[in-house]
């Protein structure tokens, strides 16, 4: 079984394309008939869901992982921890998941970005989300230590009141291209003539 | 020289222009009877052929050799096949294809390994297609190992296409059927209800199973995707269907009606009672779902009524158990554009807010856009069938005869006129 396109995405660190690359590669694999479960990445499979967000496609291969394969990989097994908290939306918990299990060296490094993505990814729910939060509560969407995330959301123009340990969010300004070219014009007279015939 | 060397020499020699072609298909089907029984023909005798050279020759080969039990080698061979073949030869036997297609998907679900056959099958859709928009009798069978494989992605990819033309009735059905379950399982609720719908209101004249279990998840995703149940059937289903599905889905109807309500509590009721149903049916999780659903959609219509609540007063109404879980059900309903909102913490309050989109962005323009485009394609379809309809001399002679019978004056005219547009 040739691994290369999965071992080369992880090697440029393109971890957003790991999972379109495992779901062809696996489809191709199982329909030449070789028995892929013992040596299959399920590993990066899974994380490269999760890296996407997808975490109804992780919930389906988990489902598919033999159980002898889950018996002898452990790191699989903490790798689908994250997938449960992430399935029932315990935020707090994800990082927990993450900080619970000593992955190995090879894994660290997208188990990291992973952690590094699903922060963004809760910052930005906080921002349309919130209006004021509770210091605490920030720490733990944010996975930090409540310093750590104060300075954090500080930098993004956030204040701090220490008195009631209350953050107020501040809404970033969404700049979003409203330019339209000629080749619009073309399709809007494309639609009127469709209308008068 | 036997029939087999006789064979392959035809397939070596009249394998390349389309005429040949033609020419080849009248041997191969003269020969097919005597290969039969022909006990030269062995599994070897094709390793003088190449599958994408000679795909037509191939096919008939590889059919005679398949039938009978067959070894997971021989499997492994039609599936190599299916990838390699060439799409415009084995269209010129797209019957015997897919005979052998179907007998492919048979065999690996006896190995019990559907997850084999999840790619070649989705390559002879493909093959087999003709146009993006006709529906081919090995759409099921795809979707069919996808579900069984826990490949829903691979099964989405399927589902892309309007399908605009279809051959045979149970074709449709399973493709709808089977196309809803992979969406479902994927959260495209939208998605799964067009295709669950078009089973519901299928034309047919007796109930059939298929009908019937689409119209049982019909009811939960209608449930879960717009929030409220209508006991009627959509004005376009059968008349078949109007009288008898109620009968049978009594559970999902009650359902529904306690869905209504509004009231967790007793919804919650009805579930527990006829769990055992749901569970038969493989339902339970989409129930459950369509349970949970409930809380979202009294949430959403606080946002109706208030413009901001607190959410302590949140957690009351709609039957939570505290201001925190209050707090995470609106979060995660943000989180999924369900709704707008801002959350504030300090003071335990909720501000329900419009949508902020004001539709003048460059990529709403390209959303609004397509969805033009697919509107322009469904219409010029929709013109173009009923032109073809309306030039058809069965139709005419019918409507024609009852339009005698109905004759009530010069300006009652049942006779369609071609109308512009």
């Amino acid at each position: 079984m040739d691994l290369s396109p999965v071992t080369e995405a992880l090697a440029v660190k393109s971890f957003d394309k790991i999972a379109d690359i495992c779901d062809n590669l696996m489809l191709q694999v199982a329909s030449e008939g070789i028995s892929f479960h013992d040596d299959w990445p399920y590993f990066y499979n899974l994380l490269g869901y999760f890296y996407v967000d997808d975490c109804d496609s992780a919930r389906f291969l988990w489902k598919t992982i033999p159980t002898s394969v889950k018996e002898s990989k452990p790191e699989v097994v903490a790798a689908w921890r994250i997938g449960q908290r992430l399935w029932t939306r315990d935020y707090a918990g994800v990082y927990e998941a993450i900080r619970g299990y000593d992955w190995s060296p090879e894994a660290k490094d997208m188990v990291a970005a992973f952690s590094d993505v699903y922060t963004k990814r809760m910052f930005q729910l906080l921002l349309s989300a919130y209006s004021t939060i509770a210091i605490r509560d920030l720490a733990l969407f944010l996975g930090m230590t409540e310093d750590d995330a104060t300075t954090y959301v500080v930098e993004n123009g956030w204040t701090v009141d220490t008195a009631s340990q209350m953050v107020t969010v501040k809404k970033q300004a969404v700049k979003r291209e409203q330019k339209v070219d000629s080749s619009k014009l073309q399709r809007l007279t494309e639609y009127v003539f469709h209308l008068e015939h | 020289m036997s029939t087999v060397e006789a064979v392959i020499t035809s397939i070596q020699g009249l394998s390349a222009s389309s005429g040949d072609l033609y020419a080849l298909h009248d041997v191969l089907k003269g020969a097919v009877d005597s290969l039969r029984t022909d006990s030269e023909l062995q599994l070897s005798t094709l390793d003088q052929l190449d599958p994408s050279k000679h795909s037509l020759g191939y096919l008939y080969l590889l059919d005679v050799l398949t039938y009978g039990p067959v070894s997971k080698e021989k499997v492994l061979l039609i599936a190599r096949f299916i990838n390699a073949c060439d799409a415009v030869q084995i269209r010129l036997a797209s019957e015997k294809f897919v005979s052998l297609c179907k007998r492919f998907k048979d065999k690996v679900l006896e190995l019990r390994d559907p997850l084999l056959g999840v790619a070649p099958l989705l390559a002879a859709v493909r093959k087999v297609q003709v146009s993006t928009k006709r529906l081919t009798a090995l759409h099921p069978d795809c979707l069919q190992l996808c579900l069984l494989a826990k490949c829903y992605k691979a099964g989405f990819s399927v589902l892309s296409d309007d399908i605009l033309e279809v051959d045979q009735p149970r074709e449709f059905y399973l493709y709808c059927y089977y196309g809803g379950m992979i969406c479902i399982g994927l959260k495209r609720f939208q998605k799964a209800l067009e295709l669950l719908y078009n089973v519901v209101t299928a034309p047919m004249h007796i109930v059939n199973a298929i009908a019937l279990e689409a119209y049982k998840k019909y009811i939960l995703v209608t449930l879960i995707h717009s929030g409220q149940f209508s006991i009627s059937l959509p004005k376009c289903a059968s008349t078949t269907a109007k009288s008898s599905f109620k009968t049978w889905c009594t559970p999902y109807i009650e359902v529904g009606m306690r869905y209504n309500d509004g009231k967790i509590s007793e919804l919650e009721a009805v579930v527990v009672a006829n769990s055992s149903d749901f569970e038969k049916d493989n339902n339970l999780g989409l129930v459950k779902q369509a349970v949970a659903s409930l809380y979202k959609r009294n949430i959403l219509r606080l946002t109706q009524k208030y413009l901001t609540l607190s959410l302590q007063d949140i957690a009351n109404m709609v039957q939570l158990a505290n201001a925190k879980e209050a707090e995470m059900r609106v979060l995660q309903m943000i989180q999924d554009g369900q709704i707008h909102a801002l959350i504030n913490q300090k003071d335990g309050m909720v501000r329900f807010l419009e949508d902020p989109e004001q539709y003048k962005t460059s990529e709403m323009i390209e959303i609004m856009d397509s969805v033009i485009q697919r509107t322009i394609g469904l219409s010029k379809n929709l013109i173009a069938m009923d032109e073809s309809l309306s030039c058809d001399p069965l139709y005419l002679g019918k409507v024609g005869r009852e339009r005698q019978r109905y004759d009530f004056g010069e300006d009652f005219d049942t006779v369609p006129q071609k109308f512009s547009m």
